[in-house]
């Protein structure tokens, strides 16, 4: 099983003419690899996660994947927020073919949300959408889970969960940080002006980023 | 793959099809009516309302009709208003919803038919309603209730034809979904709601049966009212409707999906 971009392009128009975002990106992640995605702001980062998330398509070229790959882990992708975090949850269980009530209990434990679970998403605060949105994430199995930018958990019980879940699976992580990298990858690619370069040896590819 | 292989993966896609569109249909529902009972009544009150608005309307006009003004449109009302719900909701589809398209379990199409069987199925409800109120008040029942739950059927089926047309088309134009709307307007005198064909002179006839709803409507008429009228339908001509609607709007729903986020 594996995630493969072939050829891959991205442009968009603009004002007279057209932005290359991803100029012929080529790279294999295998199940179970955790793999970094280094970019500096603006380097098209979240393009690339839009097309490896699969809501945009490419300009040009393909994406083969035999393994199934999450939404950004911590994005409220599709959160309806008239619903309450309770239904929210009960939704995203019911499109990934899950029992509705132990997801809904499983949230409910990470999420630590409480009464809160049973009001509507636009009552919460930002913290609280979060920790809905990662509890739920973390409530359904992909083979490889996708992390945009910064996933500042770090030694919380959010965060130990997340990591025992990524070392039973793969990782894709786009970021701009390398020390989180370092910290949950073992292996790098960099994007610079519409490159995608994979490195297999991560203090290569950290070095390559930093001396950008 | 050997057929048996295809036929199981087929029946799978099925599966897990019919798991997402029904998630999407109780999304949608607690979305619009929120989680009370009086949201949920609304979803019948809306189109019983105007239904029966537009019934007493003409029932203060036309005394003398040849059978019950009331029955003639508010009944027909409810139909259309499966017609202008479906359609006039398609333009706001895909922006709305714009986010679910990261699960890769759901497609484009699967958001348009959840909506469709939503409003659908509350329309049918209105119906049954409103027939039962007829009889309660009149003793009248339809002289053939399959043939107007199938012109509902078809209104629906049809609508969402066009609903899939009109939603690629607003994603490819920006601001033609005010068009579509005052489309949905603009048909109301031609559609078959106010008039059987047989009440139409010759030549109007033939013109009035190039319009697909009005086969539906007569369809409508022929089921409520069967031996008291001359009704005039083809339903092949309806089915041929539906099919090239679909095939357009699938095809172009295709190609939208590959342009999202271009803006």
């Amino acid at each position: 099983m594996s995630l493969e971009l072939i050829d891959v392009h991205k442009s968009y128009p603009i004002r007279g003419g057209r932005k290359d975002i991803l100029r012929g990106a080529y790279g294999r992640i295998a199940r179970g690899e955790k793999v970094g995605i280094l970019g500096r702001n603006g380097s098209g980062k979240s393009t690339l996660v839009r097309i490896l998330g699969g809501v945009e398509a490419p300009s040009r070229g393909r994406i083969r994947s035999s393994m199934t790959l999450s939404w950004p882990i911590g994005m409220m992708a599709g959160f309806q927020p008239q619903l309450s975090g309770a239904d929210n949850a009960r939704f995203i269980a019911r499109i990934y073919g899950r029992n509705t009530e132990p997801t809904v209990e499983s949230v409910a434990d990470f999420s630590e949300l409480g009464e809160y679970l049973r009001m509507p998403l636009m009552t919460y605060s930002s913290g609280m959408r979060s920790r809905l949105a990662l509890a739920v994430s973390l409530a359904v199995d992909f083979d490889c889970y996708l992390v945009d930018e910064a996933l500042a958990v770090g030694d919380t019980r959010f965060g130990r969960a997340f990591a025992e879940k990524i070392e039973r699976s793969g990782l894709i992580l786009v970021s701009h940080s390398p020390a989180l990298v370092r910290r949950l990858c073992t292996r790098a690619a960099v994007l610079d002006q519409g490159i995608l370069t994979f490195y297999d040896d991560l203090d290569e590819a950290l070095a390559t980023y930093n001396a950008l | 793959m050997s057929l048996s292989g295809e036929v199981a993966l087929f029946l799978r896609g099925a599966r897990m099809q019919r798991r997402v569109i029904g998630a999407l249909v109780v999304r949608e529902m607690h979305t619009r009516f929120g989680r009370h009972y009086l949201g949920y009544a609304w979803l019948f009150f809306e189109p019983l309302l105007l239904g029966t608005c537009i019934g007493f309307i003409h029932l203060l006009r036309d005394q003398a009709a040849v059978f019950g003004p009331f029955e003639f449109y508010a009944v027909a009302y409810v139909v259309f208003f499966v017609f202008r719900g479906i359609i006039n909701r398609a333009s706001t589809a895909i922006p709305s919803n714009i986010g679910l398209l990261y699960h890769r379990t759901i497609t484009l199409p699967d958001i348009f038919f959840a909506r469709h069987i939503i409003e659908t199925v509350s329309c049918i409800g209105v119906l049954v309603v409103l027939l039962f109120a007829l009889f309660a008040v009149n003793g009248d029942l339809p002289e053939n209730p399959t043939k107007v739950g199938l012109a509902m059927i078809g209104m629906a089926l049809l609508s969402q034809g066009i609903a899939l047309m009109a939603a690629a088309l607003t994603a490819a134009v920006e601001g033609i979904e005010r068009g579509v709307h005052a489309m949905t307007y603009l048909i109301l005198p031609v559609c078959g709601m106010f008039f059987l064909v047989d009440w139409l002179p010759e030549s109007f006839q033939e013109l009035a049966l190039y319009i697909p709803t009005v086969h539906i409507f007569e369809l409508l008429r022929d089921g409520q009212f069967g031996s008291r009228i001359r009704a005039h339908y083809d339903l092949g001509y309806v089915a041929a409707w539906i099919m090239v609607t679909h095939l357009i709007g699938l095809a172009a729903l295709r190609i939208t999906r590959q342009r999202i986020g271009l803006e």
